[in-house]
C-alpha cells in the first residue's frame, strides 16, 4: 500500500483548500470590520497552558516528546488569553483579537490506536468586559459571521445556548457530593442514570422536568423564573435574547435556550453556545464559544480585566457542509495559453504575462499542441474557460 | 424526518411493537420478505434503519439516527456518547463469566492469573477483571464463544446468558454475573437538545406506554 497520512490528519485537495481559504477570508473580513486585530498564537504550547487549568483533559492533547511538557494546541483560546494578559496586558480594554489556524485533538480509534484530528479554526476573543455587553457584541458578531458564510437554504442553522449559572441554580438544592454526578447526568442527557440513582423520587421528578426544559428563550426564561424567581443572571439572559433573537431570526437562524447544555471542553463559566447546522442527515456543529473568565484570571488578569468571551468556527466542518454548493467556479475566467508548431514556449509565457497584467488567471500548456483542436481539448482537461491559441 | 436505528435479531419484534404503540409503524420490517434496510413508517414522518446490534449506538452517536433501540450490554461495551432514555425491559439477559462445568472453578477469582478468557465483550471483560485484580489474557471472538473452553483455547468465557440453555448444552456453567442487560431507548444528545418537540413526543409516548406496562404487570 502507498504511504498514507497519519490517522485523522487532513490531506486536502486544491478545491478544498480554496474553499477553506474563501471561508476564512469571509470571516476575517467581518472580524476586521468589527475592529478585531489578528494574532497568531503558537501551535506548540506548554501543557500547563493547553490544559487551561484542568478544563481540557491531557488525554485530548497531542503531546510532543521533549524534556519539557509540550503539546499541540487543541484550541486557541488559552494561548490568546495568555497573550492578552502578558504581551497585551497594558493595552486598553476591551481588547478585541482574532486568530485562524490549525488545532489538533488527540482521539482513540476503535482499535485503540492514536488518531490526531487536525482541523482549521477561525475565531475571535473579546477581553475585559465583565458584564453582558460582551455577550451582546459577541453574539451579534457571531450572527453576522454566520450570515457571511452563505450556508445555503438547505442548512437550517440553530444556536444552542446554555448558561452555567442557571445550571448551578438548578443544582443548588443538592449536596456537593451529588452535584458533580448530577451535572454529568444532565450534561450527557442520561435520563436512565437519574432514574437509577439513589436520589429521592421528588428529586428525580424535578431533574426529569429540568431535562425537558428547553426551547424558545422567552418560554424557558419564564419557566426558570417560575421555579427559582427573578435574578440578575436571568435579567442578563433576557436582555441578551431580546436583542439577539430578532437579529438571528432576520438571518433565518433560530435560537434554542437549553439550561442543561454544557460543551465538551470545560472552558466556560456563564454563557456557552454551539452553532449547529442541520445537514440533510445529521446535525453538524460549526462553531462553539462562551465566557471563560477563569482562564483569563489564571493567566494573571485581575478585577474587571479578568474577563473573556469568544467563539471559534470549525472551517473544515463548514466546508464539508456546504460542499459542492460553493465549489462552483463558473464565472471565473481561466485562460489556457497554448501554442502550435513553430511557436516557442517563451512566446507563450510572454502572452501569459499579458493576461496576468490584465488580472486574469492564465496557465500555459507547456508542451506544443499539434493543432487548435488538440489545444481546445487541453483547455477542457485543464478546467479553463478560454483558449488563447498562438499559431504561426 | 425522524430516523430510528433498530437492531436486527432478537430485539426487533419488541422494538417495532413499542414504536407502534408510540405511533410509529415499522411493521414492514417484520415481513420475512422484506430486504430493505431503510423503511419509512406508515405515517411518513419517520423512517427506520435496520442495522446490526453493535451499530445502533454508532448511528445514533453520529446523529444519522436520532433514536435507537439497543441492549445495555452493547452500550456498556461500545461506550458511545448517546443519551439513555428509557429502559424498555425486554431482551433481558446477563453478561456472565462461564467455565467448563467440570473445571471446579466456582468464582471468577478462582481462575488462575494470566489465564485466557474468550469474549465478544472484551471491553466489559477487561473492566471486570481489573476490578477483581485478576490479570487475564483476553481473546476476542465474534461468535460461538462457548467453543473457547470446549476446545481448550480458553479457561473461561464472558458472554451473554439469557436462559442458560446454550451453556448447559455445551457443558459450561455460569460462575459470576457482570451485569443485567435489557433493551434501552437511546437518543442522539445534540438532536434531543435541538428538538422542537417531535422527538420528545415519541420518547414520552414510549416511556408512558412502558410505565403502563410495568404497572399492569
Amino acid at each position: 500500500m502507498a504511504l498514507q497520512p497519519a490517522a485523522g490528519a487532513k490531506d486536502l485537495n486544491p478545491k478544498q483548500v480554496e474553499l477553506n481559504h474563501q471561508l476564512s477570508i469571509r470571516l476575517a473580513e467581518v472580524y476586521k470590520q468589527w475592529g478585531y486585530e489578528e494574532v497568531a498564537p503558537p501551535r506548540v504550547e506548554r501543557m500547563a497552558t493547553l490544559k487551561a487549568g484542568g478544563a481540557i483533559s491531557s488525554k485530548e492533547i497531542v503531546r510532543i516528546v521533549s524534556d519539557e511538557a509540550l503539546g499541540l494546541r487543541p484550541e486557541m483560546t488559552a494561548s490568546i488569553a495568555r497573550a492578552a494578559c502578558t504581551r497585551f496586558g497594558e493595552r486598553p480594554r476591551p481588547l478585541r483579537l482574532w486568530a485562524a489556524g490549525t488545532v489538533f485533538e488527540s482521539k482513540s480509534t476503535v482499535d485503540g490506536a492514536l488518531c490526531i484530528e487536525e482541523s482549521l479554526h477561525s475565531g475571535v476573543e473579546l477581553f475585559g468586559l465583565k458584564n453582558v455587553s460582551a455577550e451582546l457584541e459577541l453574539l451579534s458578531l457571531l450572527v453576522k459571521s454566520i450570515s457571511k458564510l452563505k450556508l445555503g437554504v438547505n442548512n437550517k442553522t440553530q444556536i444552542l445556548i446554555g448558561h452555567t449559572d442557571i445550571l448551578d441554580l438548578i443544582l443548588t438544592q443538592f449536596n456537593q457530593c451529588d452535584k458533580d454526578t448530577i451535572r454529568k447526568y444532565l450534561a450527557e442527557f442520561d435520563r436512565l442514570s437519574i432514574e437509577n440513582s439513589h436520589l429521592k423520587t421528588n428529586e428525580k421528578k424535578y431533574l426529569n422536568k429540568i431535562l425537558d426544559t428547553r426551547g424558545k428563550p422567552d418560554s424557558v426564561i419564564e419557566e426558570i423564573k417560575s421555579m427559582f424567581g427573578e435574578s440578575k443572571c436571568l435579567q442578563d439572559i433576557r436582555r441578551l435574547f431580546n436583542y439577539i433573537e430578532p437579529l438571528a431570526s432576520s438571518q433565518s437562524i433560530s435560537i434554542q435556550f437549553d439550561p442543561t447544555f454544557l460543551p465538551h471542553f470545560d472552558l466556560y463559566q456563564g454563557f456557552v453556545f454551539q452553532v449547529v447546522c442541520h445537514h440533510s442527515t445529521a446535525p453538524v456543529v460549526i462553531a462553539r464559544g462562551g465566557r471563560y473568565d477563569e482562564i483569563v484570571s489564571r493567566c494573571g488578569a485581575s478585577g474587571n480585566d479578568a474577563a473573556g468571551v469568544g467563539f471559534s468556527f470549525a472551517i473544515d466542518s463548514i466546508r464539508e457542509l456546504i460542499g459542492n454548493e460553493s465549489q462552483d467556479q463558473t464565472g471565473i475566467e481561466k485562460v489556457l495559453v497554448a501554442y502550435g508548431p513553430g511557436v516557442s514556449l517563451e512566446e507563450a509565457l510572454n502572452r501569459q504575462h499579458q493576461w496576468h497584467n490584465k488580472g486574469v488567471m492564465a496557465i500555459v500548456e507547456v508542451n506544443c499542441c499539434k493543432n487548435k483542436n488538440m489545444a481546445s481539448e487541453m483547455m477542457l482537461n485543464r478546467n479553463c474557460s478560454t483558449l488563447d491559441w498562438i499559431d504561426l | 424526518m425522524i430516523t430510528v436505528a433498530l437492531a436486527k435479531g432478537a430485539l426487533l419484534k419488541d422494538s417495532v411493537a413499542r414504536f407502534l404503540k408510540a405511533g410509529l409503524d415499522f411493521t414492514a420490517l417484520l415481513d420475512p420478505d422484506n430486504r430493505q434496510l431503510m423503511v419509512p413508517s406508515s405515517c411518513g414522518r419517520a423512517r427506520a434503519l435496520l442495522v446490526r446490534n453493535g451499530d445502533v449506538p454508532v448511528y445514533v452517536a453520529y446523529g444519522q439516527a436520532q433514536l435507537g433501540v439497543v441492549g445495555y450490554d452493547v452500550l456498556r461495551e461500545h461506550q458511545m456518547p448517546v443519551a439513555q432514555l428509557v429502559d424498555l425491559g425486554f431482551g433481558g439477559c446477563h453478561l456472565a463469566v462461564a467455565v467448563k462445568a467440570t473445571s471446579g472453578y466456582r468464582r471468577a477469582s478462582d481462575l488462575p492469573p494470566h489465564c485466557r478468557v474468550a469474549s465478544k465483550f472484551t471491553h466489559c471483560a477487561k473492566g471486570f477483571f481489573e476490578e477483581i485484580d485478576l490479570p487475564v489474557e483476553l481473546v476476542h471472538l465474534t461468535g460461538s464463544v462457548e467453543l473457547g473452553p470446549i476446545t481448550g483455547m480458553a479457561e473461561a468465557i464472558v458472554d451473554l446468558v439469557a436462559t442458560g440453555r446454550t451453556l448447559k448444552e455445551n457443558g459450561l456453567v455460569s460462575i459470576e454475573e457482570l451485569f443485567h442487560s435489557t433493551a434501552r431507548l437511546i437518543g442522539n444528545p445534540l438532536s434531543l437538545r435541538l428538538d422542537s418537540g417531535e422527538l420528545q413526543e415519541i420518547v414520552e409516548a414510549v416511556r408512558d406506554n412502558d410505565q403502563l406496562r410495568k404497572a399492569s404487570s
